[in-house]
């Protein structure tokens, strides 16, 4: 703490919090309102601005492209902690047991010499040594039950070991929780936790999920939200109601523009749609098969016609007109019987 | 009374397109010389309890003037919308119909009091047919002297009815005219109401 001996008045200063205190401060009289007493204190805190500003300036300084740089010493204030102090965990489950018989923790070496491959592995993690993936074979034993694939049974008994470990673990965190010894934030996870197991973790609201409930409480009352004293900054109900809107029955005369435009479309779409069905393939091939044989039959007329005594044209122009109508005829109507 | 939304009138249009193909566009373009108006007008839809009305739109505007709960019907009954939301074609559509389909078939006089009883139309009855109907069809049934009886669903294709059992159905029965009788009561109910 430095002292300024400068003024009569020593203020003491800690350039490192950028704090300034005058310890000797008396008021002459006390003041009489409220307002003499803010000016007073105005006028106490320009002085103490004042001084830090002094003393930041009689720091040694560097010179920058955006001016003078200062380096502040240390802070010789302790401010007091925001927070209480963490309270110890409780031992775990396991800490009790080895406590109880007497388990000392042994230092253990991250990596082992592994055997087989001759090299240095890692304890645990990948590329471990006795990973189960580097055993080729496991030797048969008297106890081993027949049908039971071991590689898979390791594999399984391996997966129970980890799942009962992060049971233990949840125990344990749920334990410290009750007292109180978790962190905010731990805290937080492990409420979250089912309490027998079985159950689900309850499910988070999202924001929009809020966002949509306070939406529809904003706009739950009798008027729909409409007339109601909006808060400072708020906005506008996330979720709208669905409001259905119908043309009008009557615009202008009669049919409205919008109506007949929508009928429009409706239309267009729908015989768009069906356009494909505009070709009807067995009509097509019945009329081109009806289609050929009228015009084998009109050569081999005209055949007739050009080898015939033209005077006997009578008779065979009935036959034909006859044989004619009866084709299209049959085919056209198509008689269901 | 009020138009129908998109949604609406796709199910309506899809409805009659099954009878009436292109021709849709006659029925919706249709010009109405109706009212005291020199140019034609248009024919509409419009949606009233439940119900769908080809009404002119002349006739529309002057049945603005009265309440909604005290119009009882308006213009040509088209169809329904069910509670679930479908749409049903009525026998008050089928001269609309009749004027504009593109499958029809013809009863034998025999069958047509059986259809007109609400039955199906077998393959025996069966007079004429037109052709290059598919199963799913809407088809417009007359009487052999042109009278049309009613309408239905096909069930078989043309060329399958060719070779077909006499007592197997062609078309299956949706409306006919007999219900005029048959539903009397019904449809005085619903003016009364």
């Amino acid at each position: 703490m430095e002292m300024e001996t400068e003024t009569q008045k020593p203020f003491q200063v800690d350039m490192g919090n950028l704090l300034a205190f005058n310890p000797f401060h008396n008021f002459p009289s006390l003041p009489t309102s409220r307002d003499e007493l803010v000016k007073e204190c105005i006028q106490e805190g320009t002085k103490l601005v004042q001084a830090i500003a002094d003393s930041i300036f009689n720091l040694p300084s560097t010179e920058d492209a955006d001016g003078p740089l200062v380096k502040l010493p240390t802070p010789t204030t302790k401010l007091p902690r925001e927070k209480h102090l963490p309270k110890p965990k409780p031992p775990t489950k396991w800490e009790e047991f080895a406590k109880k018989k007497g388990i000392k923790k042994r230092k253990k070496d991250k990596v082992v010499w592994d055997e087989q491959t001759g090299t240095w592995k890692r304890r645990f993690g990948y590329d471990r040594v006795n990973d189960d993936k580097d055993i080729p074979i496991i030797e048969a034993k008297m106890t081993d039950e027949p049908g039971v694939d071991p590689f898979a049974k390791r594999q399984d008994d391996k997966k129970k070991r980890v799942e009962k470990q992060e049971k233990n673990r949840l125990q344990n965190l749920k334990q410290a929780a009750k007292i109180g010894a978790l962190p905010s934030h731990v805290q937080l996870a492990a409420t979250a936790l089912p309490i027998t197991g079985t159950q689900a973790p309850p499910k988070k609201v999202t924001k929009d999920e809020l966002g949509n409930v306070a939406g529809m409480a904003a706009t739950s009352t009798a008027s729909g939200g409409k007339f109601d004293r909006k808060l400072p900054g708020e906005k506008p109900a996330k979720k709208q109601g669905k409001h259905r809107k119908f043309l009008p029955v009557v615009e202008g005369s009669g049919i409205g523009s919008r109506e007949k435009e929508q009928t429009e479309n409706v239309l267009n779409k729908l015989i768009s749609k069906h356009s494909h069905e505009i070709l009807n393939v067995d009509k097509a091939v019945t009329m081109y098969n009806v289609k050929k044989e009228k015009k084998a039959r009109n050569k081999r007329n005209q055949e007739g016609k050009s080898s015939s005594a033209t005077n006997k044209l009578k008779p065979k122009k009935q036959l034909h007109k006859k044989n004619g109508k009866k084709g299209p005829g049959s085919s056209k109507k198509g008689k269901a019987k | 009374m009020r138009p129908l939304d998109e949604k609406e009138t796709t199910a309506v249009f899809e409805k009659i397109f099954k009878f009436t193909g292109n021709n849709l566009k006659n029925i919706v373009e249709n010009p109405s010389h109706e009212g005291p108006d020199k140019e034609p007008g248009r024919y509409c839809f419009r949606l009233h309890k439940n119900k769908v009305y080809y009404v002119s739109d002349s006739l529309v505007k002057r049945a603005t003037n009265v309440a909604r709960t005290k119009l009882a019907s308006i213009g040509t009954c088209v169809g329904r919308f069910t509670h679930g939301g479908n749409f049903h074609l009525t026998i008050e559509c089928l001269n609309l119909l009749a004027a504009n389909a593109k499958h029809k078939v013809w009863l034998k006089p025999t069958s047509e009091m059986s259809f007109l009883y609400a039955n199906h139309v077998l393959k025996g009855g069966l007079g004429r047919i037109t052709e290059s109907i598919a199963p799913g069809d809407g088809v417009v049934v007359f009487s052999m002297s042109d009278l049309p009886l009613g309408f239905g669903v096909a069930a078989k294709s043309t060329q399958d009815c060719r070779k077909l059992d006499p007592n197997a159905i062609v078309v299956l029965h949706q409306a006919d005219i007999g219900e005029y009788l048959r539903m009397e009561n019904q449809h005085e109910q619903i003016i009364e109401e």
